[in-house]
């Protein structure tokens, strides 16, 4: 098997281009209903995309634009509606077979392989050769053509891939997507990671492309260069689609406002007045996680909601992982209560009385072959011994059904497997461990992720519940609306740094948004 | 409202779901299949049933039961141990050699060689968890290198044991049980207790089934891991000195081979071999099929070799059953 040339269109295509507003969708879906255990991921939504158009995707987190994108690259089949490209009903249930209809996508995590040279990767799977030897020459010169077309000059195809940096690596991604010739392309969120400059690089090398007739689906988060770049958007909110609209005309302001919609004030249920945050519980001096956080400084009181928020990859979560010594590369220092402290492992977070919660539940929260039971009292066993090493059964058993109750997590028993319940209750399970333990700093990432609507309410009423008994809360999010809902102050991180710092009800929706993205006052 | 859609498809869980009442199930299905083979065992054989094959049965039960316990611990952490066979040897003839060349008496000389074993079980415990060795390569290494120290101690040769308490563990027994039995089954009871009842046991569990998680708990895992190793070769000598016992002399490959009598009694037990599933009662039924039927195929007259080859694939059928068990489901 031998890669042909890469040639990204059919050349007899390019004279019918391009905005023209008749020209035919080369990609239509419709009517798309996705549902998964306890949530529909989408409900409903069309998407209708030109040939030779950038078409932005945007949504807040959990929107569904991943499970949009991921039905179009055949990860997921759809439960209802139908896919036309150019014209001609489609049924996607492979990978592969998006990739022989011409649709590839360039996922937000890269799908290299670092210990391969850079025209290794892009040809794995379909090296060129005899089927027994492969033909390195035939490998190199594809690859150098493919660079060619992309006005990519400074990759060596011989460079190992994880050698290079992160923005060239995602141009050897796009590279290898392209390799298959789709008419097609799909980018998860390609400029989170890149700096300016680079993300101008990315933006040339899309509108070449663009000339060549291929269409572009763009997911992004940053509405400047969406407006910028883009010629249209569709716009998709808890699932549903609001609307398509030209980008011609449009403002940020709009863009914004469709993004967010209604206000979803009714599930938080804070406390009237500015919690008294006068003893300072956490102090977090000059600290700094190697590539990602810059010089962070700022102190947490006791019984306040702290909500940092910022776009993907702006250090919120390092920040996180650093302060519950899960982190590598952290200096500066931490106080607890006045005294200088190191935080090392999480065992040592947790006696400094610091729990985390993350959005990853089965893989960091819960161990799911065990019972609730015992998911619930594993930070907390040492309380429960007798004769030093065995477990006092009945006072686990009415400390966790306690607890339970509390929470309100629904379970048939204490003692049933802790991956049979739903994700909200497993998430109010971890909960549940952190307050048995009686820690007084609980650091949430993305708590609501993947959850439903009523046990996201629930977990707000929580937060703000546990804020009133004194307890200090950090919540980590990309969910601007949770994060103004919930915090008694915002502390905005753009770039690796803390840029901004609001206090409640100094900010609303669009200034928070533009902070996230980047604008000082 | 956001954020409601798009965890599912965010990270596939890594951890494989295990249908709820697997374990149960498969541990009566286990007992019936112990039952079902004892009997037909014993139709089908003239001596099967004879008290004399009955207690040789229980007493080559004790030595690969009592290195099944350990074996459970290590793997339900995620470990493996394969240097229990030479820490039988290492230990016994520590033991054998205190004795027989110093005229220690009996208790201390079995005291030095479970410290022996114990200390085996730290080496490996720190190989794996501190130098971050795979468990099957730093166990290997131990297995080699621990048989060859064995081996030097001893020169090579033969040293008997003939001291009275050894003669006693060998052939005395309480109430019909061979005090070896005795021994196992005490064993199996402290540890199914442990692993059930203590703030250690609920740890090992912890950690195999999701260290991640487990440590982000707080739990210490370093140390719960490299007692699990310990606690191995701690029984590795025990079955050292129960070896050591029945053949009445150590020699240079007392035990080898062993380690894989252990996994193969905990792989019939049916314990998960990445760890956080399985119980040592399961461990001590793997035991007793394995067992029976190396017996059962002396008893016919099946050659040796035979015999290692009909347990091996027994082993393997008993792993395949078992997935095509769990896919049914």
């Amino acid at each position: 098997m031998r890669p042909s040339e890469p040639v990204f269109m059919n050349p007899d295509l390019t004279a019918m281009r391009i905005h023209d507003d008749y020209a035919p969708p080369i990609l239509e879906m419709r009517g798309i209903v996705k549902r998964f255990p306890g949530l529909v991921a989408l409900d409903g939504v069309d998407l209708s995309v030109r040939r030779g158009e950038i078409h932005a995707l945007i949504g807040q987190n959990g929107a569904g634009k991943s499970t949009l994108m991921k039905i179009l690259s055949g990860v997921y089949t759809p439960d209802e509606g139908d896919i036309r490209v150019e014209g001609l009903p489609v049924s996607i249930h492979y990978p592969r077979e998006a990739l022989r209809l011409g649709i590839g996508t360039v996922y937000q995590d890269l799908s290299l392989v670092p210990q391969l040279s850079v025209a290794d990767n892009i040809y794995l799977g379909r090296e060129p050769g005899n089927g027994f030897v492969i033909d390195q020459t035939a490998i190199r010169r594809s690859t150098q053509a493919l660079f060619r077309r992309l006005e990519v000059r400074d990759i060596d195809g011989d460079e190992r891939v994880g050698r290079l940096p992160l923005a060239q690596q995602q141009l050897v991604e796009i590279a290898k997507v392209l390799s298959h010739e789709p008419r097609i392309l799909i980018l998860d969120e390609p400029t989170a990671p890149l700096a300016d400059e680079e993300t101008a690089h990315l933006f040339r090398i899309l509108r070449g492309l663009r000339e060549q007739g291929i269409a572009i689906i763009f997911i992004s988060h940053r509405f400047k260069e969406i407006l910028q770049q883009c010629d249209r958007a569709t716009i998709l909110r808890n699932g549903r689609l609001v609307t398509t609209i030209d980008m011609q005309g449009v403002s940020e302001d709009e863009l914004v406002e469709l993004t967010i919609g209604e206000r979803l004030e009714t599930f938080f249920h804070h406390a009237e007045q500015m919690r008294a945050n006068a003893d300072v519980v956490l102090e977090v001096s000059h600290l700094s996680v190697r590539r990602a956080v810059r010089d962070v400084s700022f102190t947490v009181g006791r019984g306040e909601i702290v909500g940092i928020t910022g776009l993907l990859g702006a250090g919120q979560n390092e920040l996180a992982r650093a302060l519950f010594g899960i982190q590598d590369g952290v200096r500066g220092t931490i106080k607890r209560r006045g005294l200088v402290v190191r935080i090392r492992s999480p065992r040592q977070a947790v006696r400094l009385g610091i729990g985390l919660l993350t959005e990853h539940r089965k893989l960091e929260g819960l161990v799911p072959d065990m019972s609730v039971k015992e998911n619930i009292s594993l930070p907390s066993l040492a309380a429960f011994r007798r004769l030093t090493m065995f477990i006092h059964n009945g006072r686990e058993r009415w400390a966790v059904r306690e607890s339970m109750q509390q929470l309100n997590v629904k379970a048939a028993s204490s003692k049933v497997k802790v991956s049979t319940l739903s994700g909200g209750n497993q998430q109010k399970v971890i909960l549940g461990k952190w307050l048995l333990r009686d820690l007084d700093v609980l650091i949430f990432i993305s708590p609501t992720q993947g959850i439903d609507v009523g046990a996201k309410a629930e977990i707000y009423a929580h937060l703000s519940e546990l804020a009133n008994q004194g307890k200090s809360i950090i919540v980590v999010s990309e969910d601007l609306l949770e994060i103004l809902g919930i915090s008694d102050r915002i502390f905005v991180m753009y770039n690796r740094r803390l840029t901004r710092i609001f206090q409640r009800g100094e900010v609303d929706e669009e200034t928070l948004l533009s902070a996230v993205q980047g604008a000082t006052l | 409202m956001a954020n409601m859609a798009e965890a599912p498809e965010r990270r596939p869980s890594l951890i494989p779901a295990r249908a709820d009442g697997w374990t149960a199930l498969s541990t009566l299905s286990t007992v019936v299949v112990v039952i079902a083979l004892f009997l037909f065992f014993g139709l089908t054989s003239e001596r099967f049933f004879l008290p004399q094959n009955l207690l040789n049965i229980l007493k080559q039960m004790s030595i690969v039961g009592i290195l099944g316990i350990g074996m459970t611990v290590v793997i339900l952490v995620g470990g493996i141990d394969l240097s229990v066979g030479s820490v039988v040897l290492l230990s016994s003839a520590v033991t054998a050699l205190l004795l027989d060349s110093y005229d220690v008496a009996p208790v201390p000389a079995i005291g030095a060689g479970l410290v022996i074993g114990a200390l085996v079980g730290l080496v490996n415990g720190v190989l794996v968890e501190v130098a971050g060795i795979s468990p099957v390569i730093a166990t290997l290494g131990t297995l080699i290198a621990v048989r060859g120290l064995g081996q030097i101690l001893i020169e090579n040769t033969y040293i008997w044991v003939t001291d009275p308490l050894f003669v006693d563990i060998a052939s005395d027994t309480i109430a019909f049980l061979p005090i070896m039995a005795v021994i196992m089954l005490v064993l199996y009871v402290v540890f199914a207790i442990v692993l059930k009842q203590t703030v250690f046991g609920r740890y090992v569990y912890a950690i195999g089934g999701n260290p991640i998680a487990a440590r982000l708990s707080g739990v210490p895992l370093l140390r719960v891991k490299i007692l699990a190793y310990v606690l191995s070769g701690l029984l590795a000598a025990v079955a050292g000195m129960l070896t050591a016992a029945t053949v009445g002399v150590v020699g240079p490959n007392a035990g080898a081979g062993m380690e894989f009598n252990a996994i193969a009694a905990v792989v019939l037990g049916g314990a998960r071999l990445s760890g956080g599933v399985g119980r040592v009662e399961k461990t001590l039924l793997g035991t007793a099929i394995f067992t029976m039927v190396l017996n059962y195929l002396t008893l016919s007259g099946v050659t040796a070799i035979w015999q290692q080859t009909v347990t091996g694939f027994l082993v393997l059928g008993a792993v395949l059953l078992e997935r095509f068990v769990q896919r049914g489901k």
